[in-house]
Parts: C-alpha cells; structure tokens; sequence
C-alpha cells in the first residue's frame, strides 16, 4: 500500500466536513474520488497534500523519495508572468531541484506539451495549464498524485488527451493517481477503483466496473424509427426527440439490443446512464 | 533557504510591479528636483528673508545637498508606501493566484517559505533606499552641485557642504531601518488578512496613524521613548548641530526589535494556519 488515509476527520466550526473517511491506494493504481459538490472531495484532497491538517485520523504515505506525493488542487495555480521554464524553474528550484535543460524537455514531453513556447504562461489554455501543472507535480518523481476536477473546464479534446497521460503515468511509471470529479462519465473507464464520498462520508467503495454497473439502470439508445420498436415500448421506454431511454425490466439490455436488430431497427449507439441518486446514495445530487 | 530566497529574487526580477517601484521612486526624485529648480530659490528667500537683515549669505543655498535632503523627506511617507504596497504584495499575489498551494505541495517547509519572504523583502527593502540615496546624490550634486546646507530643526542649522553629505549618507542609512521596519509590518499584515487591498488600506492607516502618534506627546516617559511610532524618526537626529548617537542607537536598536517582533508574529500565524488559496 502507497497511501492509507484513516479515520480522517475535519470540521469548520459546527460544520463537519469529514466523517471517519478511510481510503486505501495501492501502488500503480488508479482511484476516482466522486461525490456531488461540496461532498468534502477537495477538503479530504488538501488534507492527504498536506495543506490544511485533520481534526483526528491519520495519514500514512509508504514512499521514501523526497516528494511522496504531488498534486493539484482545483485549478493549476502558476506564475502567469512566467514562461512554462520560469515556472518549472522555480518550482524546482524550491524543491532543491537543479532545472537542467534535458530536464525541462523531458519535463515537458512527458505531459505532452512543446519546450519551444518561450511566451508568458497566462496565454495558455486551461488545458496547458493543467498539463504545466501536472509536469511541476511530477518534479521529484512523487509516488503518488492527487488530481483534484483536472477534467473541470476541459473540451473533450483536452479531456481525452488528460485521460491518456494519465493512464500512461499509472501504466509506464507505476504513479497511483487519485482524481476527483462529480462527473460520473470521466472516471468510469480511467479508475480503477471507486470511493464515493456523501456529505463527509465514503458511502460506497470498490471496483469501478462493479460500482457503476450497479448504479446504471436506464440506458440511452439512438437508432433509426426506434419509435416503431415494439420491444421498446413493451419495455416502457421513453421516447425523446432523437433517443430513446430505456430502464430494462423484464429483459437485460444485452437482450433488447438484441431483439432491437431482429426488428430490424439500426442501433447507432447505447450509453449506459448512471443512476446519481443510486450511486451518491441520497435524494439530491 | 538558499534556493527558497533565490527563487524570490528570481520571481521579483520577472514582476511588473518592481519596475513600477523603481519608477515611482524616480517620479518622487523627479517632482521634487522639478519643484526646487523652479520654486526653490524663491523658498529659500522667503525663509532666510530676517536672517538677511542680520547676516550675509555667500554661495548658493539652493544646492545638491539640500535637494537630498528634501528627497530624503520621502523617507516620512511617500517611500514607505511604495515599499508597504509592493512588498505586501509579495505574498498577496500568492494568495490570490493561490500559488501559495502550488508552493506549498512541493517539499518545502512553510517556515523556510515565509522567512525567505521576509529575507528578501529587507533586501528589496535595502536596494530600494541605495537605489533613492545614489540616485539623489548622483542627480542632485549633477545638477545643483555642492553647497552648505540648511535645514529648519527647531530652528534653522547650517552645515558645511562635507559635513552635510555625511550627514546625509547617515540619515539614509538610519532611515533604512526605518523603511525595514514598515515593509516587515505590511508582509506581517500580508500574512493576517491575506487579500491585497485589505493590506493596502491597513498598512497605509498604519503608516499615516505612525506619522501621527510620533508628533503626540503621551505625558508617560516609557511609552514615548519606547512606543514604535517614537522610534521611526532617527534618520532626523543627524540634522541637529550635536549628533545624539546614544538617541539614534537605542531607537534603531528598539526599531530593530519590533521588526523582527512582528516577523516572529507573521512566522507564527503562517506556519499555524492551514494553506487556503
């Protein structure tokens, strides 16, 4: 085990923001963190970086290395009137880190951006900025990193592209990463392991395949004259403009898309809906 | 440490706003140069307007030394704050683009961090008065040479145009204590309220609340020869025919300890609190 967080408590005055939160992580592993806003994600995320100190629990971090853990928090917070080298210079500068320039390429390659970019860091985009971010938590190899929302704000394009760094520094490097979100859809194929935190408290815990499939019940499915489908409608679904939403009942949806093709509808595509009120365990989400 | 202070300097040199410091001292420089060249031989006639009657004057009173010593007069107010602003801004900023959490989820120790602020705003602080002294003696003897000089001091002194600049050069560096004194406060003040116009606004009540009980007579011995604001004026005692060294040592020494007092204080607050952005 890298990291072992237990019994952590927090509170701000009579707000308990923490509950008893215990989280366990192993090496090269990758942990999504989920909960709805104001869950308690980033106050637990600060605790375990070490920002602000828990009420009561401990934290034990099994790594010998100058840096065991590195992260960001919220938004990548840079110098905006430094080059990306000024700011990797003076992260590792403070760190008693010498930023050769073989460094600053590698540094710089291994998140995927150009060392050519010589301009002031408060022109790049939000995706850069949490690339840069993520090459200054990486500065000393830290065994651990925490992500706090690094999707938030993100295109599609800039998630996809965080999604694959991040699966390549778990795989390749055997970096346990810890990510946050309150979006369900962009931990379920990047974690390996799921905690869903519910007003200061991990409700539920495990796989993230088994999680997330007990928490689907409805699926959207987009075809061609779905509207004509008599399984649909023997199944209750609900017809929208261009879907259909089915919440299978008396057949799986293996089953439905099955019997959708011997009616000889054209499935275009099938996406699983996660049940936020299953998952975070309560009425509001 | 060392890293620590030399990534400071590092992020000061890259900043804005210590061009727009180096400026504004340059514009107070300007203005009074500007002031005395045309309205300071008017002045001076107005002020030693009895005395001709009495004595008779030779060589030219309106003359680099005291143009030095007006600019010197900027250590009262206009300097101190700049430094307050600027240096208070040193962590404000932080705060504000919270790469104070960035800082801090690196290995560094909170107490490392803080005291290489505090180190390197007394330099900033130090390079900022060397910066106004040169300046001032090099522009002001360039342009209105040497001279003896007069200053009004619970009365009107003269001194020889060597003794004057000696004088000077004292002055400025016995008002470097001075200004060390209320940049340390604005960082502790930094510290407590974090945002940057808070700190503004209370360090320029402080410096103007400071300028004022130094003129206040408290009828308590102790309190007016030990309270901080009756230790800020020491750069003043070098105009006095007899220097009272004993005077200047014992304020800048009692000066000295409230600075490093406060910087125990801001030490204290940053390293107990918990890192918010």
């Amino acid at each position: 085990m890298i990291l072992e967080a237990r019994n952590i408590c927090k509170s701000y005055g009579s707000l308990e923001v923490l509950k008893n939160v215990t989280i366990e992580c192993h090496k090269g592993q990758i942990y999504g963190l989920i909960g709805a806003n104001g869950a308690g994600k980033t106050t637990l995320f600060r605790i375990l970086l070490g920002l602000i100190k828990q009420d009561s629990g401990s934290i034990l971090i099994d790594s010998e290395g100058i840096k065991p853990i590195g992260g960001i928090v919220e938004k990548p917070a840079l110098y905006g009137y430094l080059s990306a080298f000024g700011n990797l210079k003076v992260f590792a500068q403070i760190q008693g880190l010498n930023l050769t320039k073989e460094l600053f390429h590698q540094s710089m390659q291994q998140v995927g951006l150009s060392p050519t970019r010589k301009d002031e860091i408060r022109n790049y985009s939000l995706g850069m900025k949490q690339r840069l971010g993520l090459a200054i938590a990486l500065l000393n190899n830290p065994e651990c990193i925490v992500l706090d929302e690094p999707f938030s704000g993100l295109d599609p394009m800039g998630i996809f592209a965080l999604h694959e760094l991040i699966k390549k520094l778990s795989n390749e490097n055997q970096i346990t990463v810890i990510i946050s979100s309150h979006i369900v859809s962009e931990l379920t194929d990047l974690c390996d392991t799921l905690y869903v935190l519910n007003n200061g408290e991990i409700i539920k815990s495990g796989s993230a395949v088994q999680l997330l499939k007990e928490s689907v019940t409805t699926f959207k499915i987009t075809g061609k004259n779905l509207e004509l489908s008599e399984v649909l409608k023997s199944e209750d679904a609900i017809f929208l403009n261009k879907s259909v939403l089915v919440s299978p009942k008396r057949a799986s949806i293996s089953e439905i898309l099955q019997k959708l093709i011997e009616e000889g509808m054209e499935v275009t595509t099938c996406i699983p809906q996660t049940d936020l009120k299953a998952l975070f365990g309560r009425e509001q989400v | 440490m060392i890293s620590l202070i030399r990534s400071e300097f590092y992020k000061i040199s890259k900043q804005s706003k210590t061009l727009y410091a180096l400026a504004a001292i340059l514009i107070i420089e300007g203005f009074v140069i500007m002031s005395a060249f045309y309205q300071g031989a008017g002045i001076i006639d107005l002020l030693l307007d009895n005395l001709k009657d009495s004595f008779e004057f030779r060589g030219n009173l309106l003359n680099g030394n005291l143009i030095i010593y007006l600019i010197l007069n900027s250590l009262w107010f206009h300097i101190p704050l700049i430094l307050m602003i600027i240096i208070s801004g040193f962590l404000t900023s932080e705060y504000k683009e919270k790469t104070v959490e960035t800082v801090m989820l690196q290995p560094v120790s909170k107490l490392y961090f803080i005291l290489s602020k505090y180190i390197v705003s007394i330099a900033f602080t130090l390079l900022i008065v060397l910066i106004l002294a040169v300046s001032s003696f090099f522009i002001s003897y360039w342009i209105f040479g040497h001279g003896d000089l007069v200053v009004y001091l619970d009365g009107l002194n003269f001194f020889k145009s060597d003794d004057a600049s000696f004088r000077l050069i004292c002055a400025f560096v016995s008002g470097a204590n001075t200004m060390i004194f209320f940049s340390v406060i604005s960082l502790t003040l930094a510290v407590i309220l974090k945002d940057a116009t808070k700190t503004w606004i209370v360090s320029a009540i402080f410096l103007i609340c400071s300028n004022l009980l130094l003129k206040i007579d408290f009828k308590n011995e102790v309190i007016n020869e030990l309270f901080f604001s009756k230790l800020t004026d020491s750069w003043q005692y070098f105009f006095y025919y007899e220097i009272p060294y004993s005077t200047i040592y014992f304020k800048n020494l009692m000066l000295l300890g409230y600075s490093i007092l406060a910087m125990i204080i801001g030490v204290l607050i940053f390293k107990r609190r918990d890192i918010h952005g």
